[in-house]
């Protein structure tokens, strides 16, 4: 009879125990970049033979797998494996990588491929693969001509970061900027174009006049910029691929501190007159001019929210240069930035939830972030001077661009491009054949 | 016993003093010399300064994020008001400068600003607003290119040229 | 027979009379005490690890005053009856900064040692260069001297240990990493009450605490197994740092079927429907990462004792601490 009972009594407290699997909680991880093995793309001898003679390059594949294992470098996110250590060829990695020898050199992540030359074009697959599940996560190619070579390297850049992040690439973007030559009393300043990494870098203007804060409109075809043509300091419009110029509306005084609204449909700016710089913003369809300020202050640098709902800009109507915020309208003018020292340059993320500045504070310039309100202030590098800080496409990176401090002689000056992701820890030179300033990121341009 | 203690106390304190304070002169010392060209931190000196006419300085200084005339630049400005109504085919141009330690943009408006209160002063004196034009170079040109107090306060300068 | 039939008819009549009316009287008699033991013991083992520790006491005070007394009593007995414990206890003497320097060096180059481990013993032909630059990169990595030192150290020790050793001493490790999430005063706390108590009584509980570990039906791990497998899997976590903060697509739940080993026998993500799902990539980027990070972790630290109980286990991966704010 006990014994009935007792069966009984397990048999109601039994199922709770059983329902009961364990949990554990993980809330920590490692910050360390995945490694990930980039082998070189397997190319067969005729289509090298070809690309020998197209590009004067010795082998396209392993030029193309440089790239990409660069700009995962530089990510900051990963950390590409000596290609030294790898065991298997190239050619049958593609094919069925062994997985086993990947795992031995701890990679995570294997990237192989395979470049052929198809119809005079240059055609690339590959393949993203996952070593420790032994299973691939990504095949792609892409067909292009063969002088494309390195935007191809860049697209497969991006595709894996963005299977391996969640998040969208910047790889495949350009960067203009203004390249500047010359004793610092007398600098020249041009107009030039780059990729990304530095590589096919161009000149838009010959140097005769002074030109400055060049920024990209959304497609990345049109830039505005701040020209002394003529000794008139006026925005401009430049059409990348015409190459035709022109002066946006018709002020009776200097126009600077152009940007695109996130439709590109049009241009604002800062006019100044009589000792005041209000903002305006003018139409690029039907040339009307809106002023969006009216304060006797100096109001500049402004910056749409990506929605286009608000502005960002910089005035001293407190006193001293500081951040502001206001409906796209000019409506309800609210200061943002309350730290100490002075704030300026803000510059919307594209995300929309952060907002980069620059910030002079006891001598020494900072490139920072702070939401949108103005809260969580976040100073990610300090330097003699550096400012004017603009983001990747995918609102991870900023590109900026850092003078040296003279010595007592006046000389050791220098202005170089700068990047820095949002951790602060990864920060880099960009490199640059001239010294260099005012840097804008364009959009992706294979989107 | 106690009183001993605090005897020591000061005594320590007031050497400690001493050192500091020494440490003090020794830095003004140092700084006598740059003082000498500049009041507060407008620059008073004439290393870069260069004239219209006889008498007649071709620039005017400012403090740092500052576009207010000092007394010095306003009897500088009066000396060139006079200069031009005795010249009167001469236009000019004002050219308004500021020094590297801010941003660019905001160092564009700010040389503009700069030089329209050098305008605006002449204009009191009598001078046309059409003799007058205005150019802002921001952080642009800057006249000496050392990186010192002294030298950001040359450059912090409006400077008027002649236009024809 | 219908003797019988009447008594256990009236009996089982009791019984829910007994159930329905007074289920209190019920959980006051001694039969039924185990199965409270286990689960006030988790729950005190939970609140020991998360800092509203002070918000969980105040609720237990609540409660009857008995209840409370008995709940100390087995938190005592939890404390104290494994090895490891004891060392944890006298290891949290020593002042708090001194600990966690310690702890901190110790986890670290825990860390490289393992990487080191698992490159060495494949015997797969590796060319020597390769596994000498990658030694010496290690090394370089580490600043401090002493450090450097231990790990030459430990890879000589390693030559001649079998992996499990290797393991074990993970294990350790790890437990001590733990200490830096424990609140010493909370610790203090438990070992003065561990002095106030009833020494008989404390061996009564440990008695029922330690025939529970082996029993299949108790459904918990201690502390110290738990911190174990976590510090494991926080080695081999790498979150993707790109992943922009998204509240609702940070906790990745992945069920893991184990075998005695540790090894894992199946694995099945709790969310697979949420991963393959259109604009939900980053989640499954964050899916990536934790499947990748119990392979790496593969074998698992899991507890000497108490298969059943672990048998199945499920990860909760939570990226908000991380990736958030």
């Amino acid at each position: 009879m006990i014994k009935n009972y007792l069966i009984f009594i397990i048999l109601i407290t039994l199922p709770f125990k059983v329902f009961a699997i364990i949990e554990v909680d993980i809330t920590r991880g490692n910050l360390d970049p995945l490694p990930l093995a980039v082998s070189p793309l397997s190319i067969d001898d005729k289509s090298k033979k070809e690309f020998q003679k197209i590009l004067k390059k010795e082998n396209i594949g392993s030029e193309i797998s440089i790239i990409v294992e660069n700009n995962l470098k530089t990510s900051g996110l990963f950390d590409p494996l000596s290609k030294d250590a790898f065991l298997q060829a190239p050619d049958i990695a593609n094919l069925k990588p062994r997985f086993e020898d990947w795992n031995l050199i701890k990679a995570q992540a294997l990237i192989t491929g395979k470049v052929s030359l198809v119809d005079k074009k240059l055609r690339v697959e590959f393949r993203l693969w996952d070593v420790l599940a032994a299973k691939e996560m990504m095949a792609l190619a892409f067909t292009t001509v063969p002088n494309n070579w390195r935007r191809v390297g860049h697209i497969i850049s991006d595709k894996v970061y963005e299977r391996l992040t969640g998040e969208k690439g910047y790889f495949d973007t350009r960067i203009i900027y203004v390249a500047e030559e010359g004793p610092k009393t007398q600098r020249i300043k041009k107009l030039a174009i780059m990729d990304q990494d530095g590589f096919n870098n161009k000149f838009l203007t010959l140097g005769n006049e002074l030109v400055l804060t060049p920024r990209f409109n959304p497609t990345s075809q049109m830039v505005t910029y701040l020209s002394y043509f003529r000794n008139l300091p006026r925005v401009y419009l430049l059409d990348i691929e015409t190459g035709t110029q022109e002066v946006v509306g018709d002020f009776p005084g200097m126009t600077f501190a152009p940007r695109f609204s996130p439709d590109g449909k049009k241009i604002i700016m800062s006019f100044a007159k009589d000792g005041r710089s209000d903002i305006y913003t003018m139409d690029l369809e039907n040339r009307i001019v809106e002023k969006i300020t009216n304060h006797p202050s100096i109001d500049t640098s402004p910056s749409y929210s990506p929605d286009g709902k608000y502005i960002a800009f910089n005035s001293d109507r407190s006193g001293y240069q500081q951040i502001y915020v206001m409906n796209s309208d000019g409506s309800d003018v609210k200061r943002i930035s309350f730290g100490n020292g002075l704030y300026g340059t803000p510059v919307w993320s594209p995300r929309g939830d952060l907002i980069a500045f620059t910030k002079l504070h006891k001598g020494k310039f900072y490139i920072g972030v702070m939401r949108t309100d103005g809260s969580g202030e976040r100073l990610l590098t300090e330097n003699y001077y550096q400012e004017a800080p603009s983001w990747s496409p995918n609102g991870r990176v900023l590109i900026f661009y850092r003078e040296t401090k003279t010595n007592a002689k006046g000389e050791g000056f220098s202005a170089k491009l700068w990047s820095i992701d949002l951790t602060g820890y990864n920060e880099r030179l960009v490199s640059t054949s001239t010294d260099a300033s005012d840097p804008s990121w364009s959009s992706l341009l294979s989107n | 016993m106690i009183l001993n203690k605090i005897f020591k106390n000061t005594l320590l304190l007031l050497a400690a003093c001493l050192v500091l304070s020494a440490c003090a002169t020794k830095k003004e010392v140092a700084t006598e010399a740059i003082k000498g060209q500049m009041q507060g931190d407008v620059y008073t000196g004439t290393d870069s300064v260069e004239y219209l006419a006889d008498g007649v300085p071709d620039r005017v200084f400012f403090a740092t994020n500052e576009s207010i005339l000092t007394t010095a630049s306003r009897e500088t400005l009066r000396a060139q008001a006079a200069w031009l109504r005795k010249n009167s085919s001469i236009n000019v141009v004002l050219e308004g400068h500021a020094d590297e330690r801010g941003t660019r943009e905001y160092n564009l408006a700010l040389g503009e600003r700069r030089a329209n209160s050098a305008k605006d002063y002449l204009m009191t004196y009598g001078i046309s607003s059409d003799r007058i034009s205005v150019l802002s170079y921001g952080k642009e040109r800057p006249v000496d290119s050392g990186s010192n107090p002294l030298a950001w306060s040359k450059n912090r300068r409006s400077v008027t040229v002649k236009a024809n | 027979m219908n003797r019988s039939l009447i008594i256990s008819s009236v009996l089982h009549g009791a019984l829910i009379m007994i159930t329905a009316m007074s289920l209190p009287f019920l959980a006051k008699k001694p039969l039924d005490i185990p199965p409270i033991v286990s689960v006030e013991l988790i729950q005190i083992a939970e609140k020991t690890n998360i800092p509203f520790a002070p918000k969980a006491k105040k609720i237990i005070e609540k409660k009857k005053k008995k209840k409370l007394k008995e709940k100390e009593k087995k938190l005592v007995s939890e404390q104290a009856p494994p090895k490891k414990e004891k060392k944890l206890i006298s290891g949290e003497a020593p002042p708090k900064k001194v600990k966690k320097t310690q702890s901190k060096t110790v986890v670290s180059f825990d860390q490289k040692k393992e990487k080191i481990k698992n490159q060495n013993p494949e015997a797969v032909p590796l060319p020597d260069k390769k596994v000498k630059k990658i030694e010496t990169k290690k090394e370089t990595k580490q600043n401090p001297v002493k450090t450097v030192k231990k790990i030459e150290t430990i890879k000589k020790k390693k030559a001649n240990q079998s992996p499990k050793k290797a393991d074990n001493k993970v294990k350790q490790v790890s437990e001590f990493e733990k200490k830096d999430l424990f609140d010493p005063s909370n610790i203090a706390a438990l070992i003065d009450k561990s002095k106030v108590d009833d020494a008989e009584k404390i061996k009564k509980d440990d008695k029922i605490t330690q025939s529970q570990d082996k029993s299949v039906l108790t459904g918990k791990l201690t502390i110290n197994e738990e911190q174990a497998l976590q510090a494991q899997i926080f080695t081999c976590w790498s979150i993707p740092l790109g992943l922009p903060f998204n509240p609702d697509d940070m906790l990745v739940r992945i069920k893991l079927s184990l075998k005695p080993d540790g090894a894992i026998e199946d694995m099945e993500m709790l969310d697979h429907i949420k991963m393959n799902t259109p604009g939900k990539e980053r989640f499954r980027t964050l899916a990536d990462s934790v499947r990748r990070a119990i392979q790496l972790c593969n074998p698992l630290n899991v507890p000497t004792t108490g298969y059943e109980r672990w048998k199945k286990i499920i990860f909760n991966f939570n990226a908000t601490d991380m990736l958030g704010g």
